[in-house]
């Protein structure tokens, strides 16, 4: 089956549209045709926001204009419902969208992301992670890392061999102390608590 | 204010001793207690926080600074043992294009306002991160190994740098293992200085030591014992003016040394 390059999403019984990158006329068409075929399903929906990182803003406008106008859907604010997905998302540290990257990530490497960050391999001297929701590295994170990059302190770091360069979390930064610290050999988890990173064993009974 | 020289550490080859020279230099000065900032303007690639032992402190780099995301004051790491040492380290995810040698005549103007020694670490090559580097720079020193490709490349920089207005710089020879020259089968100080036909600043023995502070992050210079360290304590000394004569690197081979040779049949 050929990769559709609009989806609909449902979240709390309203509709998120999310679009792949693509031509501008393509992505019309695919919406109308979609649209066309489901509009009774859609009725009486609110659509919370269409969420497409390829195109300008001004075209995501006219595809905005295109729906309400065409269809008669209610469509909230596009960038007020973006930011109340955000806080929703990211007030916490439970749930969110994840990047997952399969690979070592190496010294001069930036991965950065809007929502969590799993980390299927380790994190050298050298690479930097930033992630607005949560960071997990299965493997050794030597790197920095700064979860909760928009100032959310509730975030936390944790990795199979934690020894980070540096860890921010939210607005708190600390660093590797400078003498040889003893390494644990275990999975570790990192967080604020009281101002201050905190780091402890995350399979504390074992 | 200060004396506010700066002073670029450049080679052309990579893998001579340039940051552990840098790194050495600045500390020796801040040792003598002058006012010293060691800058890092390899982008991409740097080094210079890492054999300083500074790496973990790094929030913001030079990138940082030129472009405004910060004030220069953010910028600049204290270092952990010597209080008038600071250091500006180099971005390690953008590339040399980062930086235009415009950008590095203003910034090493600024540090001039506060800093006795400017001291630029400068990168492998001769393309942009190089010409960033001798920008802002008054002196050149060379740092040279005594190969013949090494000596080559100094030759080939001493070339541009006079190109561009640094007249006189000063050769530093790095590495010199002294029974190698003895025996014929290294290159010896006079060889090099009279291919380059430039002012000697220093000989550095080849020494372990360095490798050891190198991966410690704590440079040679501060230690006691190590020739090399009085190397560079007495290529500090000449930089800031004082008379000191040319290391004896005989004396790396001392009495003792020898007699447990001879002991040992080594």
């Amino acid at each position: 089956m050929k990769e559709s390059l609009v989806n609909f999403k449902g979240i709390n019984g309203n509709i998120y549209i999310n679009i792949k990158g693509g031509e501008f006329q393509q992505i019309i068409e695919e919406l109308d045709k979609k649209l066309g075929e489901t509009i009774e399903f859609f009725k009486g929906a609110n659509i919370l926001g269409i969420k497409c990182e390829e195109l300008p803003e001004e075209e995501i406008e006219k595809i905005a204009d295109f729906i309400k106008s065409k269809y008669q859907l209610n469509l909230l604010e596009i960038l007020e419902a973006e930011d109340k997905r955000d806080k929703k998302t990211f007030s916490g540290i439970h749930e969110g969208m994840t990047k997952f990257i399969n690979a070592t990530v190496r010294s001069g490497q930036v991965i950065e992301y809007g929502g969590n960050i799993v980390i299927i391999g380790d994190v050298n001297p050298g690479a930097l992670i930033k992630a607005r929701g949560n960071i997990v590295v299965l493997g050794s994170l030597k790197g920095v890392a700064h979860a909760g990059i928009d100032g959310n302190n509730d975030a936390i770091v944790a990795a199979y061999d934690l020894q980070p360069m540096q860890l921010r979390i939210g607005s708190v930064i600390s660093r590797k102390p400078d003498e040889n610290v003893v390494i644990s050999g275990m999975p570790e988890i990192a967080r604020v608590s009281n101002g201050e990173v905190i780091i402890e064993p995350y399979l504390p009974r074992k | 204010m200060g004396i506010g020289k700066s002073i670029v550490i450049t080679s052309g080859k990579g893998g001579v001793g340039k940051t552990t020279t840098t790194a050495n230099i600045g500390t020796g000065l801040a040792m003598l207690g002058y006012k010293v900032v060691v800058v890092d303007t390899d982008i991409g690639l740097r080094n210079l926080d890492v054999v300083m032992g500074l790496e973990n402190r790094i929030v913001y780099d030079i990138v940082d600074v030129v472009e405004g995301n910060c004030r220069l004051k953010q910028g600049l790491i204290k270092d952990k043992r010597y209080e008038s040492l600071y250091l500006l380290p180099a971005a390690q995810t953008k590339d040399k294009t980062a930086v235009s040698p415009e950008q590095m005549v203003e910034l090493v103007s600024k540090l001039r306002e506060d800093f006795d020694y400017i001291i630029i670490d400068s990168p492998a090559g001769i393309e942009q991160g190089f010409k960033n580097s001798i920008a802002g720079a008054d002196e050149a020193y060379i740092v040279t190994t005594p190969e013949i490709s090494a000596v080559r490349d100094a030759d080939r920089v001493i070339g541009i740098l006079e190109a561009n207005g640094i007249n006189e710089p000063k050769l530093i020879i790095n590495r010199i293992r002294h029974e190698m020259v003895k025996r014929g089968d290294m290159m010896n100080v006079d060889d090099i200085v009279d291919i380059l036909a430039i002012d000697l600043l220093g000989i550095i023995p080849d020494d372990e030591s360095i490798v050891i502070s190198t991966n410690k992050g704590e440079p040679v210079v501060a230690e006691e014992k190590p020739l090399a360290a009085k190397a560079y304590r007495n290529i500090c000394n000449r930089i800031v003016g004082k008379e000191v004569e040319l290391l004896n690197l005989e004396t790396n081979e001392g009495k003792l040394s020898k007699i447990i040779k001879l002991l040992f049949n080594k």
